[in-house]
This record gives structure tokens, C-alpha cells and sequence, in this order.
């Protein structure tokens, strides 16, 4: 190997070497904020897989709720976490509702205040939603459950991510 | 809400709705029955974390207070009631010990606040829908325990 050439070479390892680093600094800085731009839309259920959930014939105009897990990548690790939903149908639609309260989270019920019937009760700070969804005005939650992506393949209900809704 | 920074920056926003502490009661004993005390740590993390899921937005679960079988009950309740003491005088007005070691029984009557104790059922042998079947099942019992606690007002401390 001649010396010009074994000067260009190191020069370029050296290159290669800085670009290494610095793409891995840069990975570093930017990594941070990619983990906060994406830990809402974890939150919300970003989940993309749809899930088989249940049957139509098993679904009534009566919310009911199921219960399914979803696989949640969280960092490093893949866990299988529980999800619920509340379905039910409205002649030939169906509709599946988060349970997340959407004041803070807690997990609300259909008819489960005898005060309030038919509704989503939430027994955390008395939070309430309508039948559709629809947060009712002065209870703590401001916007309406979130409901979920459903596709129906030979009569079987697949849910998958969640999406908000500023009103129903 | 777990015990994770992006969910203190929520409860720190949200501090008044969030006013009841779940602490999870862990025994270690690496000399007898060791898997007993695993088994136990391992149920009680699974309704803990079922409790949370329901009651998110009005729980925070605090990591588990954890001690040796062998620790005598009067410094092991008076750790309890440092820890106590601790969450009650920094917001929580009502808070919840869960657990499943059996000698908590005895010294509830010593304890300012709420005992939950649900004895071990050990989960490695049923299939995962069976032990999903007993939590929802144990969850039925315990969820209005808490429903109905929120209604009364909040223990005294001394
Ligand atoms: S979390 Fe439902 S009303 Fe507050």
C-alpha cells in the first residue's frame, strides 16, 4: 500500500468515523423528542393492529363492553396490555367507544348510576357521556369518549387504534 | 396514575382530583417458602395494577412497601404509618394498603386507613383467561369497596 493511498484511507476512516458520531449524538438529541411526540398518540391507544374483538351477532343496541389485549411496544420491552371497549349497535352501524374517561382517565360504565340511566357514568369525579359518546355539559370531562377504528370482516368486529373527537 | 414522570407532569396539573394512594404491602422471605412470598408480591401487582386501570384519574399507585417476614409488627406498622403519614399530609386524603400477606390481618385495627387483603391464588398453573377470569372476579368485590369509601369522608390521623 502506497502512503498516499494509506492517507486517504485513514483520512476516511476518519470521516467515517465523525460521521458515526455525530449521527449517533444526533440520534441521541433527537430521540428525546421523538419519545415525547410519539407518548400521546401511546397514550390515546396508537396501537395501528387491528384486534378481533368479538362477533356482530354477539352485539345488541345495549353498549356492552369486551374485553381484549392489545401488544404495546414500550421503549425496549413488548408487553400484551388490556384494552376494553364498549360496543353496541345503531341499526346497521356499530359503534365502539374507549372506556377512557376523558377527564382523566378512569374507566367509566354504561347505566351504572341509577340517577343517571343510560349513560357512561364515570365513578371517579362523577363524570357522565351520552349513549353516542357525547360528554354532558358540566361534568368534569370536556371533550366525548374517544371511539375506536372498527373494520367488520365476516361478521367478525376488529378494533384498532382510538381516535378523539372534538364533538359527536 | 403510575408511578412515571410523564404522568407526575398530569397529576401535578390535576392534583386536586387525584386524591387517593394505593400502596402495594410486599413480604420477602428468602428462607421460608420463598415462592409463597413471590406468588403473593406477584397477585397483589396484577390487582394493583387492574385497580389502576380502572381508577386512573383518581389513584396514584405508589410503589410497594416492602419488608421482611422476620421484621417485628411493631416497627413494621410504624414504618407503615411513616409512609402513611407521609402521602395523607402531602395530599392524599384517603389511602389504600393492598396485599395478600395474611399477617396483615392482625395489625389492621392499628392502621389509619383502608386494608384490602386478597389472599394469593397462584397463577402459574391456570391458563392466562382463567386467571384473567379471577382477577375480574376479585375486581367485582373490590371495585365498590372503593366506590363506596369515596363517599365517606376521609379517615382521621392522630
Ligand atoms: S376521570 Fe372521569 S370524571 Fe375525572
Amino acid at each position: 500500500m502506497s502512503e498516499k493511498e494509506h492517507k486517504v484511507s485513514r483520512r476516511q476512516f476518519l470521516t467515517y468515523s465523525l460521521v458515526g458520531v455525530g449521527g449517533f449524538m444526533a440520534a441521541s438529541a433527537i430521540s428525546p423528542m421523538v419519545r415525547f411526540a410519539l407518548d400521546p398518540a401511546l397514550e390515546a391507544g396508537g396501537e395501528s393492529d387491528y384486534v378481533a374483538v368479538t362477533t356482530v351477532d354477539q352485539l345488541s343496541e345495549e353498549p356492552q363492553r369486551f374485553d381484549f389485549q392489545v401488544e404495546v411496544v414500550d421503549a425496549w420491552y413488548t408487553s400484551n396490555q388490556p384494552r376494553s371497549a364498549w360496543i353496541y349497535k345503531e341499526g346497521d352501524e356499530i359503534i365502539a367507544l374507549s372506556p377512557q374517561c376523558t377527564h382523566l382517565g378512569c374507566t367509566v360504565n354504561w347505566n351504572a348510576n341509577e340517577d343517571h340511566p343510560n349513560q357512561f357514568y364515570c365513578p371517579c369525579h362523577d363524570g357522565r357521556f351520552e349513549k353516542s359518546g357525547q360528554n354532558v355539559a358540566n361534568t368534569p370531562p370536556t371533550r366525548p369518549l374517544d371511539i375506536y377504528e372498527m373494520e367488520v370482516r365476516d361478521g367478525t368486529v376488529y378494533l384498532g387504534k382510538t381516535i378523539e373527537r372534538k364533538t359527536v | 396514575m403510575k408511578w412515571r414522570t410523564e404522568q407526575m407532569d398530569t397529576y401535578l396539573n390535576a392534583k386536586e382530583y387525584v386524591d387517593t394512594a394505593i400502596i402495594p404491602l410486599m413480604p420477602v422471605d428468602w428462607n421460608n417458602d420463598p415462592k409463597g412470598k413471590v406468588s403473593m408480591g406477584e397477585f397483589t401487582t396484577l390487582l394493583v395494577d387492574e385497580l389502576e386501570r380502572q381508577f386512573k384519574g383518581r389513584v396514584f399507585q405508589i410503589p410497594p412497601f416492602v419488608y421482611l417476614t422476620s421484621e417485628d409488627d411493631t416497627a413494621k406498622r410504624n414504618r407503615l404509618l411513616a409512609w402513611d403519614k407521609h402521602f395523607f399530609n402531602n395530599g392524599f386524603k384517603y389511602i389504600i394498603y393492598v396485599t395478600s400477606d395474611g399477617e396483615w390481618k392482625r395489625l389492621e385495627k392499628e392502621l389509619p386507613d383502608m386494608l384490602l387483603w386478597i389472599p394469593s391464588l397462584s397463577l402459574e398453573a391456570m391458563d392466562e383467561s382463567y386467571a384473567k377470569q379471577i382477577v375480574d372476579q376479585q375486581m367485582k368485590q373490590i371495585l365498590p369497596l372503593i366506590a363506596n369509601k369515596w363517599r365517606e369522608e376521609p379517615a382521621e390521623r392522630s
